[in-house]
C-alpha cells in the first residue's frame, strides 16, 4: 500500500478520493491547492500524488514544476487531473505519469492511481 | 484605461462598460455592465444562473479579457463544463489561461470570509482577471455571523473589484425578499432577477433588472430563452419601442395595394408608412389580400409575419392563385417569418420582425395575424401596447404595414375580438381599417369590403362585391351590385336571408 497526496481544491473530489483510497488501504493526506500540498510534503511523504490542474493560490502546473525542481520529490510520480482535454494540459505542462480526465468514474481514478503506482515501481 | 470587450461611455469618461454576450440584455442595459460593478444575479435552481455567468465569462475571454469563475459550493466543475460545453459561447480555447475556473469552498469552510477575501486579493491580482463570478454566494452569506459581517465582506470585494477594474457577479439563489439578501442589494450596484413562471401549462422564463446604478435600463420582465447559443433575451417589445427610434415618416405618394378597386376607395392606396388593420372572418381572403399587398410593387422587399399558415401553405395559395409574390417569394425579395401560435413569444417573434426589416430594408410587412400574437402572450393586456409600439417603430422605419384580425362569420356583429378593443379602440393600433363581410342571400354568399378609415385621405366607403380568382382578389368598381344584394335582404322576411 502506498501513501497518496490529493491536491484539489473541488471539496467533494477530494473527499471521494480519499475514501476511496483509504477504503483501498492506502494513507491519505489531502491539500486545497498546490502551496498546501507543497507544504504537506514533508509531513506526508507520499508516493503519489493526484494533482487538480487548476487551483487557486498555486495551480497544478506550478506545483508540478516545484516538485521536478528538487531531487527528492522530482521521481514521485503525478496523476493529473483536469476537466480539460489531455491535448490543453500537455500543452501546459509535462512530466506528469497519468492523465484523469474529469468527470471521472471511480474505477477511472482507481486505473489511473494503480497505472501511476505501477509505473513507479517498474522504474518508469 | 480601457480593456478587452469594454466600452467607455459618458461625458466624464470614466465608465466603461462591459459586453455581456447574451443576446438582448446589453440593449435592457443601455449597453451592458459597467467595469468594475458588483452586480447580483439571482434566480431559484434551474432559472439559468450558471449558463448567464459562463456566457459572460466565455464572451469576455474571447474578446480578449480575462475571466475567474470561482464556486463556493461543493460541486463539480467538470460537470458544470460538461453541461455548458454544447452551447453556442462556449469557447474551449479560453480555458484556462483566459478562463480559470476555481473552488474556494474548503477556503471559505476553513478560514471563513476574511481567507475567501485574501483568495479572492490574490487570485484577481496574479491573474489581472477583468471579470470575477463568485458562484453560490449564500454559502457566503450562511458563513457570516451576522448581516453587518455579510455587508462588510461585500463593501471589501467592492473596494478590490474596484481597484482592479474587475467587474464581479454574484451568483445566489436567495429570493428577494430574504433579510440578508436585502442588505446586499443596497451596496451592489445591480441586481438581475431570473426567474420561471407557469403560464398556464406552458413555462416562461423572465429577466427582471430590479437595479442597475449608472445610467437607465429597461425596466419589467423581459422574456428569455435557454437556447443552444445561451441565453437570448427578448426585451419587452413596448419598453424597447416606447419611443420609436427614428422620427416618424409620414406622407409621401399612396402605396398600391396592386387591386385597382380598391385602391381607388382608399384615394390611391394606402397611406405611405400606415398601418392597416385587415378585420373579417376565417375563409374571406383576409391572406390573398395580404400577399396582394406584398406583391404590390416588385421593387418593394416585404415580409410576410405568418402565424397560421405555413411557409408552404403560403408558397401554394400564391401559386395557385397565380400572384406576383409567388415569384418574389421565390426569389426572396418576400420573406416568410414563419412563428406558429402554438408556442413562442411575442417579444420573440417582434424581436425576428424587426432583425428582419433592418436587415433587408423591408419596405412591406404583412402580419397574419394579430390574434396569433396574442396568444403568444400570458398578459392579454399586452397586445394593444405592443402593438402599438410596434406599428409605430414599422412607421418609423419607412415601413407600411397591414395585419389580419379575425371577426365572427359574418363581420357584422358589433365590435371585435381583440381582447375587447373595439373599432374605436382599435384606433391606436390601425391608421386605417378594411372590413372584409360575408352576406348570406338565399343560397348565395357574397364576399363585400369596405373601408372604415383611412389616414389622411379622401376615401370611399361604399361597399363593394369582391370575389376571389385567379389573379387574386377582385374588387368590382362600383357599389351597385352590393346595394342590390343588401336591398334584396332588407326585403326578405326577417331571418329568411340564411335560407
Amino acid at each position: 500500500m502506498a501513501t497518496v497526496l490529493i491536491v484539489d481544491d473541488e471539496f467533494g473530489i477530494a473527499e471521494l478520493l480519499e475514501s476511496v483510497l483509504t477504503d483501498e488501504g492506502h494513507t491519505v493526506f489531502t491539500a486545497a491547492n498546490g502551496r498546501h500540498g507543497l507544504q504537506r510534503m514533508a509531513e506526508a511523504a507520499p508516493h503519489l500524488i493526484v494533482l487538480d490542474f487548476m487551483m487557486p493560490v498555486m495551480d497544478g502546473p506550478t506545483m508540478l514544476r516545484a516538485l521536478q525542481a528538487e531531487e527528492a520529490t522530482r521521481d514521485i510520480p503525478v496523476v493529473m487531473m483536469s476537466s480539460m482535454p489531455e491535448e490543453a494540459v500537455r500543452a501546459r505542462c509535462d512530466g506528469y505519469a497519468v492523465f484523469l480526465r474529469k468527470p471521472f468514474r471511480l474505477k477511472e481514478a482507481r486505473a489511473a492511481v494503480a497505472a501511476a503506482l505501477d509505473g513507479a515501481a517498474h522504474g518508469g | 484605461m480601457s480593456g478587452p470587450g469594454t466600452e467607455r461611455v459618458g461625458a466624464y469618461g470614466g465608465l466603461e462598460r462591459v459586453a455581456t454576450g447574451i443576446a438582448g440584455l446589453d440593449e435592457i442595459l443601455g449597453g451592458g455592465l459597467f467595469q468594475g460593478g458588483v452586480y447580483i444575479v439571482q434566480g431559484t435552481p434551474g432559472s439559468g444562473k450558471t449558463i448567464f455567468a459562463n456566457q459572460v465569462c466565455h464572451t469576455h475571454a474571447t474578446a480578449g479579457g480575462r475571466a475567474l469563475y470561482i464556486t463556493l459550493l461543493a460541486e463539480s466543475h467538470a460537470r458544470m463544463l460538461g453541461h455548458i460545453a454544447s452551447l453556442g459561447f462556449f469557447d474551449a480555447r479560453v480555458i484556462p489561461d483566459r478562463l480559470t475556473y476555481l473552488s474556494a469552498f474548503r477556503t471559505l469552510q476553513d478560514e471563513g470570509l476574511a481567507g475567501l477575501l485574501t483568495l479572492l486579493r490574490r487570485e484577481i491580482g496574479e491573474s489581472e482577471a477583468s471579470l470575477l463570478v463568485l458562484d453560490g454566494v449564500m454559502a457566503a452569506e450562511e458563513t457570516a455571523g451576522s448581516a453587518m459581517e455579510f455587508k462588510k465582506f461585500i463593501h471589501e470585494l467592492q473596494t478590490q473589484a474596484g481597484a482592479n477594474g474587475a467587474t464581479v457577479l454574484l451568483l445566489t439563489s436567495a429570493s428577494a425578499g430574504a433579510p440578508m439578501a436585502a442588505a446586499e442589494h443596497t451596496m451592489v450596484d445591480g441586481l438581475i432577477e431570473l426567474s420561471s413562471r407557469l403560464c398556464g401549462r406552458r413555462a416562461e422564463r423572465d429577466l427582471d433588472v430590479r437595479k442597475f446604478r449608472g445610467s437607465g435600463f429597461l425596466r419589467g420582465r423581459h422574456a428569455f430563452r435557454i437556447t443552444d447559443r445561451g441565453i437570448v433575451v427578448f426585451p419587452r417589445t413596448e419598453a424597447r419601442f416606447r419611443e420609436p427610434s427614428r422620427h416618424d415618416h409620414v406622407g409621401g405618394p399612396h402605396v398600391p395595394l396592386g387591386i385597382p378597386a380598391l385602391d381607388g376607395m382608399l384615394g390611391g392606396g394606402l397611406p405611405r408608412h400606415s398601418t392597416t388593420m385587415l378585420a373579417g372572418p376565417a375563409g374571406i381572403g383576409k391572406t390573398t389580400l395580404g400577399l396582394q399587398f406584398l406583391g404590390g410593387d416588385p421593387d418593394d422587399a416585404g415580409l410576410l409575419v405568418g402565424l397560421h399558415e405555413s411557409e408552404a401553405a403560403l408558397r401554394a395559395k400564391a401559386r395557385a392563385l397565380n400572384l406576383p409574390v409567388a415569384a418574389m417569394m421565390e426569389s426572396g425579395q418576400v420573406e416568410v417569418l414563419w412563428h406558429p401560435a402554438t408556442e413562442g413569444l411575442i417579444d420573440e417573434v417582434c424581436d425576428r420582425l424587426f432583425a428582419a426589416v433592418r436587415n433587408r430594408r423591408v419596405r412591406r410587412v404583412f402580419i397574419d395575424g394579430l390574434d396569433g400574437l396574442r396568444r403568444l402572450t400570458p398578459d392579454g393586456d399586452r397586445i394593444v401596447r405592443v402593438f402599438a409600439a410596434l406599428t409605430a417603430e414599422l412607421r418609423a422605419l419607412d415601413v407600411t404595414g397591414m395585419y389580419t384580425v379575425e371577426t365572427d362569420l359574418y363581420g357584422l356583429a358589433s365590435g371585435l375580438p381583440l381582447g375587447g378593443v373595439s373599432l374605436q379602440g382599435a384606433s391606436g393600433i390601425a391608421e386605417n381599417i378594411l372590413l372584409l363581410r360575408f352576406v348570406e342571400l338565399r343560397s348565395d354568399l357574397h364576399r363585400m369590403v369596405s373601408v372604415i378609415k383611412a389616414r389622411d385621405s379622401v376615401i370611399d366607403q361604399r361597399l363593394r362585391c369582391f370575389r376571389i380568382a385567379a389573379g387574386g382578389i377582385a374588387v368590382e368598381d362600383g357599389p351597385e351590385r352590393a346595394e342590390a344584394i343588401l336591398a334584396q335582404l332588407r326585403h326578405l322576411p326577417s331571418g329568411r336571408g340564411g335560407e
